[in-house]
């Protein structure tokens, strides 16, 4: 559901009057011809006003807020689960924190070394994002709900979460389905920062910190075994490429 | 407009013949090479004025169609082999390389030979249209021998679809997937001809349609793949790292 282009001027206008909008085009890195195809079409994609939002200097989230179709970002501010938090962090920073508590764990390899300072996570989203959101979100009976509450596919739905797509309708939906705060879906989707989304610096570090070693273990293990089977999935596919190649090449 | 499609079908394969003369030298894949070589031979012998010129110098009795039914089934059973082993196509390979596709070949071919023999093949002709118009034996002998050279074909093509579907919904590259769409087309195009006698003679042009589109759909199928992977030859040397995992970071972390 982008935003309809007559409300998306009024909110420009609103925004920026004395703006004419080939600057506004130039700060916020739209290309003109975009802008340009989005108003004729009537629909405004939501990272076009995020884009002009940060040149702006303004809340992604707030101005999005503005807009009729997601004023009930404004209503909830709920901060993001833990689980969601947890969602965020990439594979790579999981296993990391997995091989740095073993690391400092009495009678471990480094138990003697003092720990080397732990590099910052890297920020959300990462490769995974979109599906790890709505798998820690997910009691079971959630992407049924939120199909019947679209009207979008169940397999389409399931084919953006494996392009680690979701778009910022969809992603409002699946936060109302779930009951949880709306940012968790958008940051996942790379619509706006975690910054954007008012998470507390260190949120994800504080969320991560707080699970046991065990869950630690357990998650970092189901990730990586996701990570595992699309890796053998692409190199089986490689090699089926790669055989054509060598029969018909 | 047939003749453009001939013609162009023609340019086609030459080119792709031509364009593979090289790697062909280098040793790599001759098979190729000699498959769009008989492709170009047999589209050439499927139009009328070099038909009659090279049949002229057979002795003017349509031996030439004769070759080119024989150039047709070596173009097929190369092609039936390289495509099923290519895409790993253990069924069609199976179907192409194993006793049943090798009777369909012996029938087929005996049923050509024999048939042709039968025929009274005097006097030049493409698509031996006179020799059809010279009596009713003769035009029922023609549809015979018609079917016997597309029933090969036709078997062979048909045991490569299911592949090609197979590919076209895989994960694959879209250039892959692509060339699988095309070689399934061709494919379906090569079993349509099968209709050829019962296409009424106001449709005849569709005859010539379904024929010419399997040349080019395969051949183009083929040549796609080919560039697929020369394009790919050349990125991979650019960069042969994975994208996932960066062995390149973990090795000096230690």
């Amino acid at each position: 559901m982008p935003l309809p282009a007559k409300a998306f001027q009024h909110w420009l206008h609103d925004v920026a009057p004395a703006t004419s909008t080939a600057d506004i085009c130039r700060t916020s890195g739209i290309k003109r011809t975009t802008l340009a195809q989005q108003l004729v079409r009537g629909k405004v994609a939501e990272t076009t006003l995020v884009s002009i939002s940060r040149a702006l200097q303004r809340s992604p989230l707030q101005e999005l807020a503005s807009f009729e179709n997601y004023a009930e970002l404004a209503g909830n501010t709920r901060p993001p689960t833990p689980a969601e938090l947890v969602s965020q962090i990439a594979t790579m920073d999981l296993l990391r924190a997995v091989i740095d508590r073993s690391d400092s764990a009495p009678g471990g390899p480094g138990a003697d070394v003092p720990a080397a300072a732990t590099p910052e996570l890297s920020p959300a989203p990462h490769a995974t994002s979109v599906r790890n959101w709505v798998d820690a979100i997910d009691d079971g009976e959630l992407r049924h709900r939120v199909s019947a509450a679209t009207g979008v596919a169940p397999q389409n739905y399931s084919a953006q979460l494996t392009a680690n797509r979701l778009s910022p309708e969809l992603a409002v939906a699946t936060a109302r389905e779930a009951g949880v705060g709306f940012t968790g879906g958008l940051v996942a989707a790379g619509l706006i920062t975690e910054a954007e989304a008012g998470w507390p610096p260190g949120a994800r570090q504080r969320a991560l910190d707080g699970l046991s070693d065990g869950e630690l273990a357990a998650l970092a293990g189901e990730r990586l075994q996701t990570l595992g089977k699309v890796l053998r999935r692409q190199e089986h596919e490689q090699a089926q490429t790669e055989k054509i190649w060598e029969n018909l090449g | 407009m047939i003749a453009i499609l001939q013609w162009t079908t023609l340019a086609v394969c030459g080119i792709v013949a031509l364009a593979r003369i090289p790697s062909a030298v280098r040793g790599h894949n001759r098979s190729l090479f000699f498959l769009f070589l008989l492709m170009t031979l047999a589209t050439l012998l499927s139009i009328a004025a070099p038909y009659e010129a090279a049949d002229h110098v057979l002795g003017g009795t349509n031996l030439a169609n004769l070759v080119l039914r024989f150039l047709i089934f070596a173009c097929v059973f190369i092609l039936g082999f390289r495509v099923a082993r290519g895409f790993g196509a253990k069924d069609a390979l199976r179907l192409i390389t194993g006793p049943v596709g090798l009777a369909v070949l012996g029938f087929s071919s005996l049923a050509v030979v024999i048939v042709f023999l039968m025929m009274d093949t005097a006097g030049s002709s493409a698509g031996l249209a006179e020799v059809a118009g010279k009596d009713a034996r003769n035009a029922a002998l023609v549809e015979f021998y018609g079917a016997a050279g597309r029933l090969y074909p036709a078997y062979v093509t048909l045991a490569l679809l299911p592949a090609m579907v197979r590919t076209l919904a895989s994960r694959l590259p879209a250039h892959v997937r692509f060339s699988a769409g095309l070689l399934a087309v061709g494919s379906i195009a090569i079993t349509l001809s099968l209709l050829s006698p019962v296409i009424p003679p106001a449709l005849g042009f569709l005859r010539f349609i379904f024929n010419y589109t399997a040349i080019l759909c395969l051949v183009l199928g083929l040549a796609l793949i080919w560039l697929g992977s020369i394009m790919a030859r050349g990125t991979a040397r650019q960069k042969t790292a994975p994208v996932k995992i960066s062995r390149h970071n973990h090795s000096q972390n230690h």
